[in-house]
């Protein structure tokens, strides 16, 4: 009897020991690697997905995520479609576009409530009391560009005939602003206005923004997206990326992390000034959080369709894509 | 010649869109990504003309700007084969202003010059002169000795003559480095347009390229390789006639 009791305590113990080994030789489970796309260069438009990487989100959440910057060469839905990545970000003219000759992809997220793209003026010599104050005005558009599907919607909303304005092919360059030869120079709210606005400002003159979202016209810019694919074949891939980075993008626009993600977006991007990076941040958070309930991330679908119907009108897509079923939001 | 440069011309383009299709329907890749043949045909349909004015356009402004680098590049050459310093002075600013990226260039010569026909001649030149220059200092350096030294032993010789003896002696490699140079005007022209101009086929591309629509691309740049074959073929039948006039003479 004592014996089996013996036997029985060293069974237990021998038992226990293996089970305290095989806990501690225990491997990590490897982290799932993927690649993300981003629309544009590392900068304030992009903290979060930068914030995410930085402060472990994604390694929480299981996974490696290669953030890899965009440009004007580079397009995430083809990337996302050949297999380079596997998610995304792009804009609501290149979704639905895309959706339009066939291409898989679905919304997850949408990044800006409202477009960063402004128009800036000088209100001393541009007055712009009223929508059709923009007549005989000098008004710079990128032609193909989404300014100037903007500019043309906001034109026709108003009933103000192409004529009646004089459209302004621009570039990167300001000069013809800055000169005075254009009156309305298109920008993004959050990125650029600081800058140029700064400039203004040393030289002694006011500036203003004209506002499209503000007169109705509601083009969505960036969202972000992945293949049918993908969220079909590996959807807790997709339910963990999604978590990770909009928790990333809360954290980043709290205000109580400002210092954290300017100090992160400096990282990334040492081309901007710290002075001028303070004060994109907060104008990149009233774009993506209009009011301090927001839920980062909500897709406005309304917004959605008005965009689809824009692009219909001026014939930049040949049929109606039903965009609202490409949206699978990833915040409810 | 112009019949089999246009064969040939057409032979790489369509082994270029070949392989595309194959691409695409390989790994099953949408329209957005790279366009089916139908779209590209109907993409065609509606732009051609338009497509092909916009051409045009660059194709005259190549031609200028080509001439405009012969022209800088001639003169850049004559002083650059001088051995004092004003030559190698020269030679290193020529080469310095080559190693800077256009696209970095570019805005100091909006400023300038505005975004108009100017800005893009000056781009289309500084793109296309370099293998010009190049080949232009090391013909108008290199001393032709057995002709050279008559004209120094009878103390006949001046700068110009030095400079139309090397020329002479060295027409067919002239003539073939500006036929060969025609291809980068066509390419300079593009690339200013494409940074700067509201007209030519650059714009347009850069304005499909804003819209991911590759099919309006590949019909560019079906018209813009048409364009390209074609004034090269002038070139080279200019190139022939000065030779053999000068052999003649």
């Amino acid at each position: 009897m004592i014996r089996r009791l013996q036997i029985a305590r060293v069974l237990k113990i021998a038992l226990l020991l293996i089970l305290v080994l095989s806990a501690c030789s225990e491997k990590k489970q490897p982290l799932e690697e993927v690649n993300y796309r981003l629309k544009w260069l590392f900068n304030i438009s992009v903290v979060g997905d930068l914030w995410a990487v930085a402060q472990g989100n994604f390694e929480r959440n299981g996974l490696k995520v290669t953030v890899k910057p965009g440009g004007p060469e580079k397009d995430a839905i083809k990337e996302l479609e050949i297999g380079h990545a596997q998610f995304g970000v792009a804009s609501a003219d290149q979704v639905i576009r895309a959706v339009s000759k066939g291409s898989p992809i679905v919304v997850l997220a949408q990044l800006f409530q409202i477009n960063p793209l402004h128009w800036i003026y000088r209100p001393d010599r541009t007055v712009l009391r009223t929508p059709q104050d923009l007549k005989g005005k000098t008004i710079g558009i990128t032609y193909g560009g989404n300014d100037e599907t903007i500019m043309r919607a906001l034109l026709a909303k108003f009933n103000i005939k192409e004529e009646d304005v004089n459209l302004f092919s621009v570039r990167y360059d300001y000069t013809p602003f800055y000169k005075g030869e254009v009156d309305l120079w298109p920008l993004y709210r959050n990125a650029q206005a600081p800058i140029i606005g700064e400039k203004l400002r040393q030289a002694g003159e006011k500036f203003d923004l004209l506002s499209p979202s503000k007169l109705g016209i509601r083009f969505v810019a960036n969202s972000v997206i992945t293949t049918k694919k993908t969220l079909e074949d590996r959807p807790d891939t997709v339910r963990r990326f999604m978590q990770a980075l909009l928790q990333g993008w809360t954290e980043a626009l709290d205000p109580e992390n400002k210092e954290m993600a300017i100090k992160i977006v400096l990282k990334y991007n040492q081309e901007t000034p710290e002075k001028i990076v303070r004060k994109q941040l907060p104008a990149t958070r009233i774009l993506m959080l209009p009011n301090a309930k927001f839920e980062f991330g909500k897709i406005d679908v309304t917004a959605w369709k008005q965009t689809e119907q824009i692009m219909l009108t001026q014939n930049l897509i040949d049929n109606p894509v039903h965009i609202e079923s490409r949206l699978m939001p990833a915040v409810e | 010649m112009l019949y089999r440069r246009i064969y040939q011309f057409f032979i790489i383009y369509f082994l270029g869109v070949m392989t595309l299709f194959m691409v695409k329907y390989v790994l099953d890749l949408s329209d957005y990504v790279i366009p089916g043949p139908m779209e590209i045909w109907h993409t065609g349909e509606s732009v051609f003309i338009r497509y092909f004015f916009n051409v045009i356009d660059t194709l005259s402004v190549a031609v200028l700007g080509h001439i405009l680098s012969i022209f800088l590049a001639t003169i850049i050459g004559i002083i650059g084969r001088l051995t004092l310093w004003i030559g190698s002075f020269i030679r290193v600013a020529a080469y310095n202003i080559q190693s800077y990226p256009i696209v970095a260039v570019a805005p100091i010569i909006f400023i300038l010059l505005g975004d108009g026909l100017s800005s893009r001649l000056l781009i289309t030149a500084m793109i296309c002169y370099f293998p010009l220059l190049l080949s232009f200092i090391g013909i108008l350096s290199e001393p032709v000795t057995e002709i050279e030294h008559f004209y120094e032993a009878t103390l006949r010789m001046n700068w110009r003559l030095q400079v139309k003896i090397r020329a002479f002696e060295n027409i067919n490699k002239i003539t073939t480095v500006i036929v060969g140079s025609g291809t980068l005007a066509m390419v300079g022209t593009i690339v200013s347009e494409f940074i700067a101009a509201n007209a030519g086929i650059g714009h347009s591309i850069r304005m499909a390229l804003y819209q991911s629509d590759l099919a309006k691309i590949l019909v560019a740049l079906f018209l813009i390789g048409i364009c390209t074959s074609l004034y090269l073929v002038c070139l080279e039948g200019l190139g022939r006639m000065i030779q053999r006039r000068l052999q003649n003479t």
